[in-house]
């Protein structure tokens, strides 16, 4: 389905202080696909995701959701396929109970309050925090807050999922809730982390970027596996693909 | 020093309160409204020598709590947060005001009397404005505001505002605790540090505001404001609206603590 393909074509970002965030990327990401992108503090991992958003606009090329350029007219278009959950809950959760904040995108779109009211449920029963509902957003703990911020987002029924390190500042059970959940969806996903072991895990590609340049791109099993390339980047191999630090037992094999 | 993450700083506390559901919390919320600013209005209607005719209003806060059932506790905290603002403005009254009246033998500046009744209506004011918001929400305030046909972008503006409030109480908490662990022992800010300090804060709360907006932006907002309800009025509303407004016509028609007796009036001209 071609008219479900994100395109970035030659992007470049400079902010307003005259720093250069992204640098000529190019890339295409099909229906379907589930993409990582990954690269140190400050590569550019976040300004990437805004751009493909449409909150912010490139300095130079252009990025194509479908046939539909990304520009000030199609946002709506825009935001209704590509669906985004930030970095931090809490800039994503406003609204004073969980249901009202799930229920402000469709609401946005002036759908019919039964449908809100159907979207709202499934999309919460979706991240398993249907019994939290009526609770402040602000009164719920990390783990939880995610959850409602992923269903704030899935409730819009957007195509594709775009994710800004999703298993951030998480303990590990609720990563691997949040691990599961993701791999659970059918959406194309474009996730954004250092987490590398979740990479590992939930993409079948990989985009590394370095100083707002795209420094490889391909899959993740290669890449992740890739040293030389991680260590340049500012990265570390996954620990699924280390050998084993007590045993010495060779890497697992791909 | 911790007082910032206090609960009485704590606005949302407010919401909460307005998930209530009692029979003041189901009336629709522009009924509400328009009883609040009538009795703003009524407020401020009586002159400043005329303290006595007050009174009747304090039932209006005392029914609302109870019909609510709101706790008084946090209400009333609230309202102690603005009295020193309250206290500062009148406090000069007594001095500069020339003229005198006799109270139980001494004579006192009436400078005293209009100090107490900017003391009593700021009170009242602030009072109900507070009872309005626990007992109905700002969002649903905000559809009734929209229903008066006032323009988006001021219900906008407020709702942000309120939103944004509790925004800057975060960032200044996180920023008094990082300040407090690495100066022990001193208390409060230092004032070299205020600057810096201030300075960070307003960056921080705009660094945050934006994100907020653009997470917004994200899921479709477009500047209208949608709480989803279509809420219909009622009997219980017009009753409400009527009962409050005839109590409203008569504290102004009528001196009712003077009708009830000379007690307070004799006492004060
Ligand atoms: N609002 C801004 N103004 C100026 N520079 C910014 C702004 N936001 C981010 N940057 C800079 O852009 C670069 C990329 O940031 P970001 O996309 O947030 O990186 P990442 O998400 O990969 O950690 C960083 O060097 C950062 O300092
Ligand atoms: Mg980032």
């Amino acid at each position: 389905m071609s008219h479900h393909k994100l395109e970035v074509k030659n992007l470049s970002f400079t902010y307003p202080d005259g720093h250069k965030a992204i640098n000529e990327m190019s890339f295409i990401i099909h229906h379907g696909e589930s993409v990582g992108i990954v690269g140190e503090n400050g590569a550019g991992k976040s300004t990437l995701l805004l751009l493909l958003m449409g909150v912010l606009f490139p300095s130079q090329g252009e990025v194509m959701v479908g046939d539909v350029h990304v520009t000030k007219k199609t946002l709506p278009l825009i935001r209704q396929r590509l669906g985004m959950v930030f970095q931090d809950p809490d800039d994503q959760l406003f609204m004073t109970t969980v249901y009202d904040d799930v229920a402000f995108g469709p609401r946005n779109y002036r759908l019919d309050e039964k449908e809100v009211e159907n979207r709202v449920m499934q999309s919460l029963d979706m991240v398993g925090i249907s019994h939290l509902k009526d609770r402040a957003p602000y009164k719920l703990s990390g783990g939880e807050k995610r959850a409602a911020a992923i269903a704030t987002v899935l409730s819009m029924q957007p195509d594709v999922l775009i994710m800004d390190e999703p298993t951030s500042s998480l303990d590990p059970k609720s990563r691997r809730r949040v691990m599961e959940l993701l791999k659970g969806f059918e959406h194309t996903k474009i996730i954004t982390s250092h987490d590398l072991d979740m990479v590992f895990e939930i993409c079948k590609r990989t985009i590394v970027i370095k100083a707002g340049k795209i420094a490889a791109d391909g899959l993740t099993s290669e890449i992740l596996a890739d040293e030389e390339l991680m260590d340049a980047c500012g990265l570390e191999v996954p620990l699924a693909l280390q050998s084993c630090p007590v045993c010495g037992s060779k890497k697992k094999n791909i | 020093m911790s007082s910032i993450s206090n609960s009485l700083y704590n606005i949302e506390h407010l919401d909460d309160l307005a998930r209530k559901e009692t029979f003041v919390h189901k009336l629709h919320p522009l009924v509400k409204l328009i009883v609040t600013l009538a009795f703003l209005t009524m407020v401020a209607s009586f002159g400043r020598y005329e303290i006595e005719r007050l009174l009747p209003l304090f039932l209006y806060p005392v029914i609302i709590i109870t019909l609510a059932e709101l706790p008084i506790a946090p209400i009333f905290k609230r309202l102690l947060i603005v009295e020193p603002f309250i206290i500062g403005i009148g406090i000069l009254n007594p001095f500069f005001e020339k003229k005198t009246f006799v109270l139980a033998g001494l004579t006192l500046s009436t400078g005293w009397i209009t100090f107490l009744s900017i003391f009593i209506k700021s009170g009242l004011t602030v009072a109900s404005v507070l009872l309005l918001v626990a007992t109905t929400g700002m969002d649903r305030l905000a559809a009734a505001l929209r229903m008066l046909r006032i323009p988006r972008l001021f219900v906008l503006q407020l709702l942000l505002t309120y939103r944004y409030i509790s925004v800057l109480m975060e960032e200044a908490e996180r920023m008094l605790r990082a300040y407090a662990l690495r100066s022990p022992l001193q208390k409060g800010i230092h004032i070299s540090d205020w600057g810096s300090f201030a300075g960070q804060l307003v960056l921080r709360t705009f660094d945050r505001a934006q994100r907020v907006y653009r997470a917004m932006c994200v899921r479709g907002f477009t500047g209208e404001y949608n709480t989803g309800e279509h809420i219909k009025f009622k009997m219980a509303d017009i009753l409400y609206l009527v009962g409050w407004l005839l109590f409203f016509v008569v504290t102004r028609m009528y001196n009712i603590p003077m009708l009830i007796g000379t007690l307070f009036t004799g006492v004060i001209k």
